[in-house]
């Protein structure tokens, strides 16, 4: 290979010197995993706030009974999109701006293993967000009917199909997510690869990181999980645009089918989301507890455990649906087979604090919430999978309080977790703790406030997705005071936007290692410069930045 | 290329002062935005989507040139300023817990209590329980087989629908039902007792002779009106809840009084597994002598 | 103070013994296997509505085995092989033949599709709109053809750029990934094949 054309030199820069199209340039031509990194976690920010004031808006339309803030077509588009948002938009290009920024530095690599295809990854997870936000100009645009989709988050068959649903909406619905998909399928076979070769010398399997574990495991599930839901979009486009007839129950097609394609994909979906708030815990929560990860091997088995035994429980989604009484048995039982991994990881996280000395710093107090909140909403999640309860309460919001409290007491609690930590990594500036406590208590009391209460209206019979409900069944208490637990989360997200624009502009400067960490990214400058490390570090366990600090008694003696 | 490591794209060139990283390109933001729009074609307008793939076809070319024949790298200069600051090594030395380790919150027993003491304290305890209970009845409904008749509709539904003129009276059937019962519950608490008394926290007696039995009156209290209703509507709670501080006292009392046996808790893996070969196992205490 | 180095004294040697798979074989083995995934997904839609259409035409009536078009995709993945192996010992005349072999068998699958779709199409009036058996049968073998069309483009802009004097010798690994994409797509067709054309017709 002696043919090779010599690269461009860059000259040095003076800092300040460049001008804005530079900037922009700099920005929007990327391929640095740490620039995409940033540009995925602050997209899904955004995302996460628009998707927030529909949640907003929709309790506030619930807080009183016969409530008219919105109409009933509006209220069926504000859940819709909040939460393909929620999934699409926030929760997956959080995995993937994680991973990006993290993966890389944690195993001593100077990039990701495709670094344009990241790119690629990146702009068109952001574009088909767009798309399908652009949904409520041009979803009635062309053809007369429709704004933005209004067929839910799962957009069941056959609703979706072209006699119930006018206009393009659904179109817009499958085409954005589609294509949004393509870009996480992307970043996880990256992420897959990045694990796979890049890493440095003495980084083995066994001395990785956990977090890198779980994204590992995290981008395989995504890649064996998407695909039945980008082909159902797909079978669902030929329905609508060549009068295929998959869904369509008048012609033999069957409903159920796309229900089974969507939850073959959904339910592996609700760990690709978890997992980030995993990894990020596996982390945090031994930094300030000053304890190594208690029982790392039964934690990497369980997170391989749950990245195989998720894929085989989709149908608990569907036991109102009338399957045999053998299917929902195999998947009340499989469901229930998911907790004891779970259990595992719970247990090994407490485990980990107990005896140590802890130091409870706003991330570590969003790991404390996290373990209550997850806990509870993982045994909601038992219950629900009995079948026969399940009966009961499916489609109410019981199921709404256990999956809120999934992914906002669980995940949102973990990446918060995770932004106080690694903040001063990425931006160079430490977050004020101050503000940040103001944040977490707010957050947590006013989504306590939220979610505890949805699951009494759900047992009382409140179904989901009504837009309104008349006064006297018992539901007007618990939508009151969900409602103003609302206001009390977005007190706090207001005190995390407040501190983290104060802190990037006047915060304090972050040392290069300020939690006294153990994995390599803490072994670069904060923050990190262009090319990671100037010299590929050499590791010998799975703390290599303990190893240093203490060559008396480094792990490399003892695993 | 000859000595260069692969690890990726990037990689150190052999001057030292620039490190090699893939070029910045535009093309696949620019590919994206093609294919999305080729997709965006579907819900607009046709035309959306030739332009869509006019873009997308331009954008391929693009990202082919940045590739092929060798993928375009820029070298970029080390800054100095921004080396990390050097990893210092603490001062303080580690200290390694070992198990059984005094004046630590671990808590895996280093001596525990036979089972065989566990099955003689609870069976003693039951004894005992069993008195204060039949006194209870004699005072009570002046018969010691009340308590046992209730006892016995745990497993003999008909005790359910019983007169009290029956429930006086000897039966027995409901005798070898609750003396069975009752013995064999015994001994199973007993046994737990022996097994947990060297886990509990501080003042074990405590938490055995008083908490415990409170524990399984609550539990007893909640779920007594499914398993053995006759009792349920009749129980006197308060003689009840002394019966089970008498049994906790009493059964607690025998196994705190046993001898203890050495568990392996604070041996090696090689220790346990018996492992004889020089070095492998430190010689303790008792060996020396 | 004393302080540590990341980069300890057995570093060089530790490097010198690193190894870690190729990039992008890992890419190209998880880009076949979340394409296998999506395959299966029609697959089993194929397999669920067999038998289910209201109206027909059915299978046994319009479906004839392609027989010579398997053959023909199938020994493209054998010819693929020998020219990779050319390729290997700088043989670049006998690559040229066996890619334009490869190139001109994957073509005449392609066409004797096309042929077998505008007889379904024109004389037995299916259309993916008509009954499910034609809903499975087009998404199932369209999804394949649209997957050796890509590969088609492929192979020939490899060929074209090796005809203009590219040195394509120099992008052997790139080569050797277009091959297994190859052999990726004749696997699938093994596949359809035995579902469509096997288990999906009675005899």
């Amino acid at each position: 290979m002696a043919a090779i054309d010599y690269p461009l030199q860059r000259p040095k820069a003076e800092p300040g010197e460049f001008s804005f199209s530079e900037t922009l340039y700099k920005w929007v031509a990327t391929v640095d995993h740490k620039r995409l990194g940033l540009m995925y976690v602050a997209s899904a920010l955004i995302f996460l706030i628009v998707a927030g004031i529909m949640a907003t808006v929709m309790r506030v339309q619930l807080m009183f009974p016969n409530g008219h803030v919105v109409g009933p077509d509006t209220f069926n588009r504000l859940f819709t999109m909040h939460g393909t948002s929620m999934v699409f938009l926030v929760g997956m290009p959080m995995v993937a701006g994680f991973a990006n920024y993290l993966v890389p530095l944690m195993i001593g690599a100077r990039d990701m293993a495709f670094p344009r295809l990241n790119s690629f990854g990146f702009w068109i997870f952001l574009l088909g967000g767009l798309l399908l936000y652009y949904s409520y100009l041009g979803g009635g645009g062309l053809s007369g009917d429709g704004s933005a989709p209004d067929v839910g988050w799962f957009a069941y068959a056959p609703l979706t199909e072209r006699g119930f649903s006018r206009g393009h909406s659904s179109d817009y619905w499958a085409l954005g997510v589609l294509v949004s998909g393509f870009g996480s399928i992307a970043s996880a076979i990256n992420v897959i690869a990045t694990t796979f070769c890049m890493r440095c010398p003495g980084m083995t399997l066994k001395r990785m990181p956990m977090f890198v574990w779980v994204m590992l495991i995290d981008s395989w599930l995504i890649v064996v999980a998407l695909p039945p839901l980008s082909a159902a979009q797909v079978m669902l486009l030929l329905d609508r645009y060549l009068g295929a007839n998959f869904f369509n129950t008048q012609n033999g097609g069957s409903a159920v089918l796309w229900q089974h394609y969507f939850w073959i994909f959904g339910h592996p979906e609700v760990y690709i989301l978890i997992f980030p708030a995993f990894a990020i815990l596996s982390e945090v929560i031994p930094i300030f507890s000053r304890k190594p990860l208690f029982g790392r091997p039964a934690m990497v088995a369980a997170v391989v455990a749950i990245g195989f035994i998720s894929l085989g429980v989709w149908a608990h989604h569907m036991f109102a649906v009338g399957m045999t009484s053998w299917s929902n048995t195999f998947f009340a039982a499989s469901s229930m087979l998911v907790g004891i991994p779970t259990g595992i990881k719970i247990f090994n996280w407490t485990a980990t604090m107990y005896g140590g000395r802890l130091r409870f710093t706003t991330a570590l107090l969003f790991c404390c919430g996290f373990l209550f909140q997850f806990l509870l909403a993982g045994l909601t999640g038992i219950m629900l999978a009995v079948a026969p309860f399940d009966w009961q309460l499916h489609d109410s919001y019981f199921v709404v309080a256990h999956f809120h409290f999934t992914l906002v007491g669980g995940l949102v609690f973990g990446l918060f977790a995770g932004m106080y930590y690694w903040f001063p990594k990425a931006i160079g500036k430490m977050l004020d703790e101050t503000l940040g406590k103001w944040h977490f208590w707010l957050f947590c009391i006013g989504f306590n406030l939220t979610f505890i209460p949805l699951h009494f209206a759900g047992m009382l019979g409140m179904p989901r997705r009504i837009y309104t409900y008349a006064p006297g069944r018992g539901w007007e208490l618990w939508n009151f005071v969900a409602t103003i637990g609302v206001f009390f989360q977005i007190a706090g997200i207001l005190f995390f936007i407040y501190n983290v624009l104060r802190s990037t502009l006047r915060g304090q400067p972050a040392t290069d290692d300020p939690w006294d960490g153990w994995t390599l990214e803490w072994a670069t400058s904060s923050p990190p410069p262009e090319y990671n490390f100037e010299k590929l570090p050499v590791v010998r366990s799975s703390r290599p930045l303990w190893d240093l600090k203490h060559p008396q008694d480094p792990d490399w003696k003892w695993e | 290329m000859t000595d260069e490591l692969h690890h990726g794209e990037a990689g150190e060139r052999s001057e030292g002062a620039h490190i090699q990283l893939p070029a910045p390109t535009f093309w696949p933001m620019v590919f994206a935005f093609g294919l999305t729009l080729l997709f965006a074609g579907l819900v607009t307008h046709w035309a959306v989507g030739v332009v869509g793939f006019v873009i997308t076809f331009r954008a391929a070319l693009g990202w082919w040139h940045n590739v092929i024949p060798h993928e375009e790298h820029e070298e970029v200069p080390i800054e100095p300023e921004l080396r990390p600051a050097p990893i210092l090594v603490e001062t303080r030395s580690v200290v390694r817990l070992r198990a059984g380790e005094q004046g630590h919150r671990q808590r895996v027993p280093e001596e525990v209590h036979p089972y065989s003491a566990g099955l003689w304290g609870g069976l003693i305890g039951g004894a005992v329980m069993a008195a204060l209970a039949c006194l209870y009845g004699l005072f009570a409904q002046h018969s010691i087989w009340y308590p046992v008749n209730l006892l016995a509709g745990v497993v003999i539904p008909g005790m359910g629908s019983a007169t009290l003129e029956q429930l006086r009276a000897f039966n027995g059937l409901a005798f070898i039902a609750a003396l069975v019962g009752h013995i064999c519950i015994s001994g199973l608490m007993g046994i737990v007792y022996a097994v947990m008394l060297p886990m509990f926290p501080k003042y074990a007696p405590f938490w055995a002779g008083i908490l415990m039995p409170l524990f399984w009156s609550g539990l007893v209290a909640t779920t007594l009106n499914v398993i053995d209703p006759a009792m349920n509507g009749r129980i006197n709670w308060l003689w009840f809840v002394i019966c089970q501080l008498a049994f906790g006292l009493v059964g607690g009392y025998f196994i705190a009084r046993s001898t203890s046996i050495k568990t392996m808790q604070s041996w090696t893996l090689a220790e346990r597994a018996f492992v004889e070969a020089p070095g492998v196992r430190p010689v303790r205490e008792d060996e020396e002598k | 103070m004393a302080h540590g180095h990341l980069v300890a004294e057995d570093a060089l040697t530790m490097e010198r013994q690193w190894k870690l798979p190729d990039r992008g074989t890992v890419g190209i083995v998880f880009l076949i296997v979340t394409e296998s995934v999506l395959f299966s997904m029609f697959v089993i839609a194929y397999l669920i509505y067999l038998n289910k259409s209201l109206v027909g035409p059915y299978p046994k009536d319009v479906l004839e085995l392609p027989i010579l078009a398997s053959i023909c995709l199938l020994s493209s993945s054998g010819a693929i092989v020998f020219a990779e192996h050319a390729l290997k010992h700088n043989r670049l005349g006998s690559f040229k033949l066996w890619w334009a072999v490869t190139i001109l068998l994957g073509a005449y699958f392609l066409w004797a599709t096309a042929v077998e779709w505008r007889k379904l199409i024109f004389e037995d009036h299916l259309t993916i709109a008509t009954n499910l058996f034609g809903t499975t049968f087009y998404s199932l073998v369209g999804l394949h053809a649209s997957h050796v069309i890509v590969g088609l483009i492929f192979l020939t802009i490899v060929f074209v750029l090796t005809l203009l004097g590219f040195p394509i010798q120099t992008q052997l690994r790139r080569v050797l990934f277009l091959s297994w994409y190859w052999h990726f797509v004749d696997a699938v067709w093994v596949i359809v094949f035995t579902v469509v054309y096997i288990i999906g017709l009675p005899r």
